[in-house]
């Protein structure tokens, strides 16, 4: 057992880095809240929460947060799809040439956006498929692939062989089995997944300042454009930054577990 | 990487799960087909058409010429270009050693008892990284402007003479990039090595303390070599990190002041999108992934090595 002394130091040091990270996040939101536009900190009386509606309007976060969550949301889903099939293929039923096409697969995750991204834009461009909506949403799946591969074959891995082989004996094929065993089985990796993937798709700035702009700019680049316009409007700036940070802030608050053992395991991701 | 690793249980289980398997890899094919195609459409021949792009002078509108390697060379040649090499060592200096170092200090702190609480500096911790790179950007675009946090606590204790913008700074902008990167970085490789020293056996502490070592032989003995793994992961994704530094140097600086913040991914970008020389746009950026790719190989055989 360790002493009362060793547990005060372990708390100095956890509380000294935790007010390292805390304290930028604080002079952000007081500064969001300020009556004063170069985002002096006030009393809470004197919080001006109008700030938010005022950024949202002047940012016009309504378009660009829509764009966001429509992204956000097909790639989510598409890549559970994907990883589900991909999963279930190289864990469980195995793949012919596996020994090639699962290194292959895996490789992805040390490939960097910037090794594709010139070829991908006048490619996508001559397809027409630059500043649209499926065009980023397929680039951003195929990004996800080895991840959502590598992911859900090592949960499908991890269930019982005997429900398989049980379920074989039932005469299940194996896209039943999928449906109606293995995915209700491995939901706990396939929720991680879904915040997993939301996070990086709704975060994303390179590919989305790259692919997209005007109407279909997404919430992260329009608040890149809002920033250099209200450069004197500090509080502004802070509001709609806040704003567009929301979204994953709530699910992070709300599924806090998830995405810190998510993140840890999936580090080597890149 | 993490391809070597993850082959070996695949083939153990493709011996002893041959029955079940034998008739279905066919079938697993046409399950994995879809993936595969999406991944290679988006990801593997964009690839090999980098390399490609990467041999020619194109502008993106007239018609390309073949130049070898002049794309390559002027990448390391370029005094401008070859300056973002030097920035991204800077950078790995405050994005990978700086937190790695305090993270491990901080885990070997901290004794190896669970507290209460635990949950809460966590979930701080991991706070910056789950923030999108723009909001982060922004946050410290507040504290090093002129009349920002950071200069108003120089002035209040009268070091009025530091005060700088410091992001406008020939000599402090990369610097003082870097340490954002440290603060995004740190309590991710502290939580890391927290929890791997909490992993490592305790009859190797005990069996230290008997061969009387005091707390710093027993970090370097026990503590570390325990960690190897952990750090291992941390050093790759920290350094391949700073090797692709794009959002946050884009929203703050633009590669400025002149082109003292200049980092490959923001050079990339230019040369791609603002004055096309894509074939040398291709050539940074297969520089990039192959740089990824070494220093990742490398990392996992130096750590594997016994």
């Amino acid at each position: 057992m360790i002493s009362k002394m060793e547990r005060a130091v372990n708390y100095v040091v956890l509380t000294l880095m935790a007010l390292i990270v805390l304290f930028p996040i604080g002079t952000f939101v007081t500064s969001a809240l300020s009556p004063d536009r170069s985002g002096k900190p006030v009393g809470i009386a004197d919080f001006q929460w109008d700030n938010f509606a005022t950024a949202w309007r002047d940012a016009g976060f309504s378009r660009a947060m829509a764009v966001s969550m429509i992204i956000a949301v097909c790639v989510v889903a598409g890549q559970v799809l994907l990883a589900l099939l991909g999963g279930y293929a190289f864990g469980v039923l195995g793949v012919v040439g596996d020994r090639v096409l699962f290194p292959i697969v895996l490789l992805g995750m040390m490939i960097s956006l910037e090794a594709i991204i010139v070829p991908l834009y006048y490619q996508f461009r001559t397809l027409g498929l630059t500043n649209t909506l499926p065009g980023i949403i397929l680039i951003h799946l195929g990004m996800g692939v080895p991840f959502g591969v590598f992911w859900m074959r090592a949960a499908f891995r991890a269930l019982p062989r005997s429900a398989f082989e049980s379920a074989e004996m039932d005469g299940a094929g194996p896209l039943r089995m999928l449906r109606s065993m293995a995915a209700p089985m491995a939901r706990p990796a396939i929720y991680t997944l879904i915040l997993l993937s939301f996070m990086w798709t709704w975060n994303d700035y390179f590919l989305s300042l790259v692919f997209l702009h005007g109407e279909n700019q997404t919430a992260t680049v329009a608040l890149g454009v809002f920033q250099g316009k209200y450069v004197t409007q500090i509080n502004l700036m802070a509001a709609g930054g806040l704003i567009v940070a929301a979204p994953v802030l709530v699910l992070y608050v709300a599924f806090q577990r998830k995405f810190i053992s998510g993140m840890l395991a999936g580090a080597i991701k890149e | 990487m993490p391809a070597p690793a993850q082959i070996r249980p695949a083939q153990a289980a493709v011996v002893r799960r041959r029955p079940l398997r034998r008739r279905t890899r066919w079938v697993g094919l046409a399950f994995a087909a879809l993936p595969l195609a999406v991944y290679a459409l988006v990801v593997l021949v964009p690839l090999g058409q980098s390399v490609q792009y990467s041999f020619f002078k194109w502008d993106g509108v007239s018609a390309s010429t073949w130049v070898g390697f002049d794309n390559y060379v002027s990448f390391v040649t370029d005094p401008v270009l070859r300056s973002t090499f030097g920035h991204v060592l800077v950078l790995i200096g405050f994005f990978a050693l700086l937190p790695i170092v305090l993270g491990l200090l901080s885990a070997a702190l901290l004794t190896r008892a669970k507290q209460p609480g635990m949950a809460v500096y966590r979930w701080i911790f991991f706070l910056p990284q789950v923030m999108t790179t723009v909001v982060i950007a922004l946050v410290f675009k507040r504290i090093y402007a002129p009349d920002g946090p950071l200069n108003q606590a120089l002035r209040a204790v009268g070091l009025d003479s530091f005060a700088k913008t410091w992001l406008g700074d020939f000599t402090w902008a990369l610097p003082a990039l870097g340490l954002i990167g440290t603060w995004v970085t740190f309590g991710f490789c502290m939580v890391l090595f927290i929890s791997g020293t909490s992993a490592i056996a305790p009859e190797l502490y005990e069996a230290a303390r008997m061969d009387g070592a005091g707390p710093v032989r027993e970090f370097f003995a026990v503590t570390l070599p325990g960690l190897r793994g952990q750090l291992a992961i941390a050093l790759t994704l920290t350094i391949t990190a700073s090797l692709r530094t794009f959002d946050l140097v884009w929203i703050t600086t633009h590669g400025g002041p002149g082109t003292s913040t200049l980092t490959p991914a923001v050079a990339l970008y230019k040369a791609a999108f603002q004055n096309p020389q894509i074939g040398l746009a291709a050539a940074i950026g297969v520089v990039m992934a192959l740089l990824c790719l070494v220093i990742a190989v490398v990392i996992t055989r130096v750590s594997e090595r016994d």
